[in-house]
């Protein structure tokens, strides 16, 4: 056995998303308590001093996402983390996030819902209210990582996202993925290069043209001003034109509202995070995502030993809908499963319009982990 | 200097867009008198405006920076900007929230809070006594029997001392004044050099929704204020505290030794597994039911193995049971949870009734064996159950860690001298971590 290159630990999703952070530039956390979160805060609160930044504890969590989105404004990278509840509280803030197109990242560790629910159980029921929390339905992307390796690899590309698509990002990941330890070797991490905003500078040659909000290309992202810099910023939560002027029934104005979810739909293909495990000649096409997926890796297993064909797809970039990934997924395929733990099927409700032409069915459970036989026998049985 | 000084730091010209004798105007105006005495640099202010008619300021301010906020939140965002500032920036930020008493409430922990941090944040609040921007409903701050659209007969409550609430919190400069005083531009300038956080609550009338509604003059602010309790002039000028960022700095310096980095495991040690291991440790709240799973795990990491660990709890967390689950494998571990134990310990009553809460008979197979304390009895049928005394030659807060060691000493799973080593590093010598008696079980 080659041990050599290896570098072992046992971590947390939570302790790997707060490593992931301090590796993609985060220099500020805000943070309140909520299991099960909290790992995220407790990371980030030891490791943010030791690499020249700042965590701190907030009094709530819309205070938490207030702080972190200021200092986004001010120029650094920013995040917190929460789970069902305190995301309920922080929309209001995440909407301002996103009209004033600051970069800040959330990480939603979900529980079981709704409401408090219950705090030490895990669920995937927070999928549409952290996509759906905007007024007029905006593109929040979201990114969904399913191990404590990926935790770290994908808060980098979290953070990615919100500083290159100037956009809050929300991380989601769930109890038994923030909670549960593992072993990571570290000598295995994909590391993605980290991104930095655009900054405007007083003597960029287009300093002249620039506006806080401007663009003239549904793929422009406006050059981002820090609080505090040379340049002026002018930022509101209001309907704004491109100056960050308040202006009702405008039509610049209302082109950047139409542009905020433009410039996320003008990425879209290249905001694409999906593993597929293709079989040739399978009828049968498995979805899944976050702890719900790596039941469906050894369900995949299982039913291939027992001479079923099957092919898989796991998301990890839920938001914006990987929908041509999926589409070529399901290629050749008649049924597409999707495996999530909410009872309703809230991520099949969102693709399945895309999926018009196959037979698409849910495998849901409430209050505890899909197991590998729950999936296998449902699969078997069709 | 010279551009400086010249700098109004409202736009030239600017028309207020408040209605006739709101004392809004006022206020705006002495705002740039009193960052044109501090001769600030514009871009190293910033303007957080709330939401409200005093809200309409960011649009007046075309030299500093504006930040024009969600109701009430003004006083977060301007936390989160401060803090950046001081703490990871130039630090020479000056962070200044305008809002309204409507505002004020709503966003009052935001307040509370900036003044227990004590950041650099000067809250100036504009007090009308009402909501005037939706129409004139009541306000937290509106005063007892003083009348608006939404209290006709008078208002039932009596108003919130913001001030005082301010005090309560710590901070360092209090002031409340009224629009027409003659030195607002001087406790306006005060409160911005303040290197802390500062309030200044500024009395005035809304003359759309108050004046007509009351019979009161703008001569009358203090009395009202005062019949209602409430001191008016400079409350409190004191930089006893030490501004946030200076603390932090002073603390996290202090204290940057204790926070350890995270060490990598070495895989030095052997295993012979071929297939997972599933292991369920149970027992009580303060009895290292987890931290024992947890040197398990790492015991097996050192062995080269894979490892998940997940712990339960009640949510009181010191009380009650206290469970791990730990599966080992010599491949990846996708699904985390146990489906078919391979053992399962219950070192005390609370892990045995949790064992049974949670079903874990029907988590086992044939082979399962259970390592269970003497003192506990499992009522079932065709079980392979171990009795031990570990709780007696263990103590109760080492049965568990007794238990898992009995397994490796008896079970070829991963390298025993593996869990040897961390339990040493931790309690010593092996020999005389349990009774001898342990020993020879």
């Amino acid at each position: 056995m080659n041990t050599e290159t290896k570098k072992l630990a046992l971590r947390s999703g939570n302790q790997m998303t707060a490593e992931g952070a301090i590796k993609a530039g985060c220099k500020f956390f805000a943070g309140y308590p909520i299991t099960p979160a909290s790992g995220i805060y407790k990371g980030l609160i030891d490791l943010l001093p030791l690499n020249n930044g700042i965590a701190i504890s907030s009094p709530d969590e819309i205070s938490a996402l207030a702080y972190c989105v200021g200092a986004s404004m001010r120029g650094v990278k920013a995040m917190t983390a929460t789970s069902g509840p305190g995301w309920a509280l922080m929309i209001e803030t995440v909407q301002y996030a996103l009209i004033t197109e600051t970069p800040v990242v959330i990480s939603v560790v979900q529980r079981l819902g709704p409401c408090t629910g219950g705090a030490t159980q895990g669920a995937q029921g927070d999928i549409l209210i952290t996509e759906f929390a905007t007024s007029g339905g905006y593109t929040i992307p979201v990114i969904y990582p399913s191990t404590a390796k990926e935790c770290y690899e994908m808060t980098i590309e979290a953070f990615n996202w919100a500083e290159k698509y100037r956009t809050p990002v929300v991380l989601l990941s769930d109890k038994e993925i923030g909670m549960t330890t593992e072993s990571v070797d570290y000598s295995k991490l994909k590391i993605s290069a980290t991104v930095h905003r655009h900054l405007i500078s007083e003597n960029d040659a287009d300093f002249n043209n620039w506006k806080m909000y401007g663009f003239d290309s549904p793929e422009m992202i406006a050059k981002f001003a820090p609080v505090g810099s040379k340049v002026k910023v002018t930022a509101t939560g209001s309907a704004h034109n491109t100056k960050g002027s308040l202006k009702k029934n405008d039509p610049e104005t209302l082109a950047v509202l139409k542009h905020l979810e433009e410039k996320i739909q003008a990425y879209r293909d290249e905001m694409v995070l999906v593993k597929e495990d293709h079989e040739e000649g399978s009828d049968n096409l498995l979805i899944s995502f976050g702890i719900t997926a790596r039941t469906m890796k050894d369900s995949v297993k299982k039913i291939r030993k027992q001479g079923k064909k099957i092919s898989s797809l796991t998301i990890f970039s839920m938001f914006p809908v990987p929908d041509k990934a999926i589409l070529k997924a399901a290629e050749g395929c008649k049924n597409i499963f999707i495996a999530e733990e909410n009872f309703s099927g809230q991520y099949r409700m969102i693709i399945e319009p895309l999926l018009k032409n196959y037979n698409v069915l849910g495998i849901n459970k409430l209050g505890a982990m899909i197991t590998p036989d729950e999936i296998t026998e449902r699969i078997m049985n069709l | 200097m010279n551009t400086i000084e010249q700098c109004s730091y409202m736009t030239h010209g600017a028309v207020m867009p408040f209605c006739k004798g709101c004392g809004h105007s006022n206020i705006l105006k002495k705002l740039n008198d009193a960052l044109g005495l501090l001769q600030i640099d514009p871009h190293d202010v910033c303007l957080v405006t709330d939401i409200g008619c005093i809200g309409l300021a960011d649009a007046l301010f075309d030299k500093v920076h504006t930040v024009h906020t969600t109701h009430g939140r003004s006083t977060g965002f301007a936390t989160g900007i401060a803090v950046a500032d001081k703490v990871l920036a130039s630090g020479k930020l000056k962070t200044i929230v305008l809002i309204g008493d409507g505002g004020s409430m709503i966003g009052l922990l935001h307040i509370v809070n900036a003044a227990l941090m004590n950041v650099d944040v000067t809250v100036i609040v504009a007090n009308n006594f009402l909501f005037g921007m939706t129409g004139g409903q009541t306000s937290s701050l509106t005063p007892e029997h003083f009348n608006t659209i939404t209290s006709p007969f008078g208002s039932m409550n009596p108003s919130l001392d913001i001030c005082s609430i301010a005090d309560a919190s710590k901070a360092g400069f209090i002031a409340r004044k009224t629009a027409t005083d003659k030195d607002l531009t001087e406790t306006i300038s005060n409160a911005i050099a303040f290197n802390g956080f500062s309030i200044v609550e500024v009395l005035e009338l809304c003359t759309e929704h108050g004046t007509k509604r009351n019979d009161i003059k703008g001569n009358m602010l203090v009395k009202m204020a005062e019949e209602e309790g409430h001191t008016v002039g400079q409350i409190k000028n004191s930089d006893s505290r030490a501004e946030f960022s200076k603390k932090y700095h002073t603390d996290v310096h202090a204290h940057k030794g204790e926070i350890k980095a995270l060490k990598y495991i070495n895989p030095a040690y052997e295993h012979t597994l071929k297939f997972p291991k599933e292991i369920i440790i149970s027992g009580s709240a303060g009895e290292r039911v987890q931290s024992t799973a947890a040197m398990f795990a790492e015991a097996a990491l050192m062995c080269g193995l894979e490892v998940t660990q997940k712990n339960d709890n009640p949510v009181t967390q010191g009380s009650g049971f206290s469970l791990s689950e730990v599966i080992i494998s010599p491949g990846e571990i996708n699904f985390t949870g146990v489906s078919s134990a391979d053992f399962v310990v219950a070192v005390s009553e609370n892990g045995l009734k949790e064992i049974k809460a949670q079903d874990i008979f029907n988590r086992i197979n044939e082979k399962t064996i259970f390592i269970i304390d003497e003192s506990l009895n499992i009522e079932k049928k065709g079980l392979n159950i171990i009795t031990l005394p570990l709780r007696r030659l263990c103590g109760g807060d080492k049965a568990a860690i007794g238990a898992v060691d009995y397994i490796l000493m008896h079970y070829d799973i991963l390298d025993h001298n593996a869990f040897k080593l961390l339990l040493e590093k931790r309690f010593g010598t092996y020999d005389k971590i349990f009774k001898e008696e342990f020993y020879k079980l």
